[in-house]
């Protein structure tokens, strides 16, 4: 099928794609032994849930990490999905840029076609080997195949075909990645597994560590998310070099159509603002228009009000899925979720943000490796846990280049201390759901810091911030009462035996009687804070022994 | 020895066991009765620190205010102490007073301390909780030590012409060899014979000793204390009487540093912390005689003489500030101090001759009456 991508490649004749792709790999996000790594599981899961959600089946996803040499794993990644037919394999794992998702105004998790293959590439570029593809539409033919690559032509090579039946419905891929490393943390398959689980609540997610430990993330809600709709652009968000692109592919007459047709909320009355402000005929063919022209018209559109963008084409991960995920994966003793209304940057682009924050159970990142550990007053040692930051595009977790991150930069903007949440164990969670994600560089792992992405992100931290500071506050007024209550318990043990044996009654029937009077001071309303006995007496008098 | 009159025989003004244990019993009656009534017990104890101590021009000593706290069992600031308070009366009350039987407050703070129940806690940690607690319950059920039985470890060695009776015995302290006799936490003797004309009391035991072995209260017929460090009830109670009751003046010999100065303003105008008790263990007749500050002059032993520390210069500055040192010659020799940022211990004279100290030094004093009030 012919794409855009011949285009992009067109530039890249001289060279093979090889040289490119080694020369271009962090442009895939393949930089670093840990990093590929998990680039690597990102793309192939990203790629088998888009497929299961595509033909609305509810995703089961394995995959298994093995260690086969020093500074080599194999990936193995299997979905429950429709299986690919025979003649699209090549497409899909062989070929740069043969995705169906290039150049459409929706809101996707992929990555422009380029995943699957490139991990297909490293494999190649770095073992010499093809990858092993085992695939079936269920309709009992399996189809077994190992691909590769030819650089030259940028085409796939399909070698060792096999076909038999059998009963089997998705696709199996098993390729060995050199020159990477696993360890455990942030940055590993471990965690973006974990919270591609979180963030995809209708996937059952099952995972084999190279240590040979087998992790399952159920699936918290059986209901399949919407599928986005495809959705033509706003007058605010588009761009000059848009607007040509946009105007070039047009099959309107006239630019007056084309205004109309090929945006949203341009309507006739707005057609005429828009003339009111451009000295240029609008009747003429949309191919014609001129960069200076694309220009104006760009300028108008921000000094016009449209109406905001549909938000149908937007679909977050939804505040009931979330809970449920959030509450299984996590276990938080609490937890608060915050969907904002839609909102624009750039002047159109349509984007959600949702933000989730944990407290308790296994929220917040342990910290007692690094520190001192602290050990609470009856001498037991006390897990010292930090914020833990989970950042999401499109339901994709964003586990590299945090600092030039706009969530990065939205949570570190927020005073957490006014909500007594600096440390402690809590988990902030943060989706970023558009059709179009600004992402900064190639490696599509950190958000742009837009001025309303930041804000959007900001309003929903601090309110989320402020349930959680007081339930927090609660908390702790809970425990120091708890604390109170107790240290009253143990001393009325002594004092009834003090006071019973100089008054000379059981010490049994004082203690039950001191104890009602506990009992009746705790009951409903909160006792007054304890004050500090001032000192009483100067100790001036050296040891008296 | 000379036997000099006694001249009064002053009555201890000691409560009796029974009535000690009536004021504990109201006390543990009262805090039953709020406990009945759904309050939480508690007890007023008088304040004990700079804001509630005053001092006495007349009498010349401290007096202790009328401000008290309240400590609540509740308040849970408050309920380790109130704990630890109404295990000290129980004690004294069961053990010692019911009795008749004495011991000392370390004896006590064995007795009290165990670990509560199945709790981690322990009633009582180090022996400074429940001897504060003593002292507590002594001034709020306005109490002196001796009425509770309990006692401290003794410090403070005696010497010198005298004869004292002690529960029954008849002890003769000219007759003590070199150690001297350890002066009893409770000073509940008998004034038989006495020929001295003064008090000297010293600091430091190690001169003391060098005293003793030059028989320097011999020589020059002093009753001879040390009270090794800051003074212990027994001690200042002792010299207390002995000033009173055998109407002897009372010399004292410190370092020259702000500690030193303030063991004597202890003996003298009694301490913050039992300024409740000043009437039995101060002394105002006191008067300072050495070192100060001129004397490194005057004894030529400048060479001698220490840096001041950080705290040294502080407890100077806090002593000048003291209502009960505002005299001409004390705010002199603190001033001096203060300048010089130096300080001298007695063991300094030894530079002079190991017996210029009891040769030369305290002979010139006292001579002289080279004294600061």
């Amino acid at each position: 099928m012919p794409t855009a991508g011949e285009d992009v490649f067109k530039d890249f004749k001289e060279h093979s794609v090889a040289e490119f792709f080694k020369k271009n790999r962090q442009m895939l996000g393949y930089t670093g032994a840990i990093k590929s790594l998990t680039t690597a599981v990102h793309e192939f899961v990203t790629n088998a849930l888009d497929a299961c959600e595509a033909a609305k089946i509810a995703p089961d996803i394995f995959i298994q990490l093995e260690r086969v040499g020093p500074d080599a794993l194999k990936l193995v990644v299997e979905d429950n999905g429709p299986g690919i037919p025979k003649k699209f394999l090549g497409g899909v794992f062989g070929q740069m840029l043969a995705g169906t998702k290039f150049n459409v105004f929706k809101q996707s998790r992929g990555q422009q076609g380029i995943g699957a293959t490139g991990v297909v590439m490293f494999s190649q570029v770095t073992t010499g080997k093809p990858t092993k593809i085992v695939t079936s539409t269920g309709d009992n033919k399996i189809y077994d195949a190992e691909v590769s690559i030819d650089f030259k032509n940028n085409k796939a090579i399909l070698s060792n075909e096999k076909e038999y039946s059998g009963t089997m419905r998705g696709t199996r891929i098993e390729t060995v990645l050199k020159g990477v490393k696993y360890q455990k943390g942030d940055k590993s398959p471990d965690e973006y597994l974990r919270r591609t689980a979180l963030a995809n609540p209708h996937t059952k997610i099952t995972y084999i560590d190279p240590d040979n430990i087998t992790h399952v993330w159920d699936r918290s809600v059986d209901a399949m998310p919407k599928m986005p709709e495809k959705t033509l652009p706003h007058p605010k968000g588009v761009e000059v070099d848009d607007m040509m692109s946009f105007a070039s592919h047009s099959a309107s007459r006239t630019i007056s159509s084309f205004l109309k047709t090929d945006f949203v909320r341009i309507s006739s009355q707005k057609v005429k603002e828009i003339e009111a402000k451009i000295n240029f005929d609008i009747n003429k063919r949309p191919q014609d228009m001129k960069w200076e022209e694309a220009e104006q018209l760009v300028k108008a559109f921000k000094e016009i009000a449209f109406i905001a963008p549909p938000t149908d084409c937007l679909i977050p991960i939804n505040e009931q899925h979330l809970e449920k995920a959030l509450v299984n994966i996590i276990k938080p003793e609490f937890y608060t979720l915050l969907t904002r209304s839609p909102a624009i940057y750039r002047g159109g682009v349509p984007f959600i943000v949702e933000v989730g924050l944990a407290f308790g159970g296994k929220a917040g990142r342990s910290v007692t490796e690094d520190v001192e550990v602290k050990k609470n007053e009856e001498g037991e040692e006390m897990v010292q846990s930090e914020m833990e930051i989970m950042r999401f595009a499109n339901r994709v977790p964003l586990l590299f280049d945090a600092g030039s991150c706009a969530i990065t930069k939205a949570i570190l903007d927020i005073d957490w201390k006014r909500y007594s949440i600096k440390e402690g164990p809590v988990t902030v969670l943060v989706n970023f759901t558009s059709v179009h994600v600004p992402y900064t560089g190639t490696g599509k792992e950190s958000i742009a810091e837009e001025d309303e992405v930041i804000k959007e992100i900001k309003l929903a931290l601090q309110d989320t911030g402020r349930r959680l500071g007081s339930y927090v506050a609660g908390r702790k007024r809970k425990y120091e009462r708890e604390m109170k209550r107790r240290l009253l318990d143990v001393y009325s043990l002594p004092v009834s035996e003090a006071i019973g044996g100089i008054i000379g009654k059981k010490h049994e029937l004082v203690l039950s009687k001191i104890r009602e009077l506990i009992e009746s001071k705790y009951e409903g309303v909160e006792e007054e804070g304890g004050e500090e006995e001032s000192e009483l007496a100067e100790d001036d008098e050296g040891s008296e022994e | 020895m000379a036997t000099k009159k006694v001249k009064k025989d002053v009555k201890a003004t000691a409560t009796s066991s029974d009535e000690t244990m009536k004021k504990i019993l109201e006390l543990a009656n009262r805090m039953y009765a709020d406990i009945e009534k759904r309050n939480s017990p508690d007890m007023d104890i008088p304040i004990r620190s700079l804001s509630n101590v005053k001092y006495d021009e007349d009498k010349q000593m401290l007096f202790i205010g009328d401000k008290a706290a309240k400590r609540k069992f509740l308040n849970t600031a408050h309920t380790r102490k109130f704990m630890q308070t109404v295990m000290v009366a129980e004690f004294c009350y069961n053990h010692l007073l019911k009795t008749g039987l004495h011991t000392s407050i370390r004896d006590m703070y064995y007795g009290l301390k165990k670990t509560i129940g199945d709790s981690k806690v322990n009633t009582v940690d180090e022996q400074g909780e429940t001897n504060i607690c003593a002292v507590d319950l002594e001034v709020a059920l306005n109490l002196i030590r001796e009425d509770l039985n309990l006692i401290a470890n003794p410090t403070g060695k005696v010497v010198g012409p005298a004869v004292v009776e002690d529960v029954g015995d008849r002890i003769d302290l000219s007759k003590m060899g070199s150690g001297g006799w350890g002066i009893p936490s409770v000073v509940d003797l008998k004034f038989k014979e006495c020929s001295a004309d003064y008090i000297l009391v010293i600091e430091k035991y190690a001169a003391f000793a060098r005293l003793n072995e030059d028989k320097f209260w011999d020589k020059h017929n002093c009753m001879l204390i040390t009270t090794e460090g800051q003074a212990a009830r027994g001690a200042r109670r002792l010299i207390n009487r002995m000033a009173n009751e055998l109407d002897l003046p009372v010399y004292v010999c410190t370092d020259s540093d702000g500690y030193g100065w303030y063991i004597y303003s202890v003996l003298k105008y009694g301490s913050m912390a039992l300024a409740h008790t000043s009437d039995r263990l101060a002394t105002p007749q006191s008067r300072f005689l050495g070192l100060t500050m001129s004397d490194i002059k005057d004894f030529d032993i400048e060479e001698q003489m220490i840096k001041a520390e950080a705290v040294d210069i502080k407890r100077t500055k806090e002593i000048k500030a003291y209502p009960w040192f505002q005299t001409k010659e004390w705010q002199k020799q603190l001033d001096l101090a203060l300048k010089l940022e130096k300080k001298a211990e007695i063991e300094a004279l030894t530079k002079r001759g190991i017996q210029f100290l009891s040769k030369e030094y305290l002979p010139t004093k006292i001579e002289n009456k080279d004294f600061l009030p």
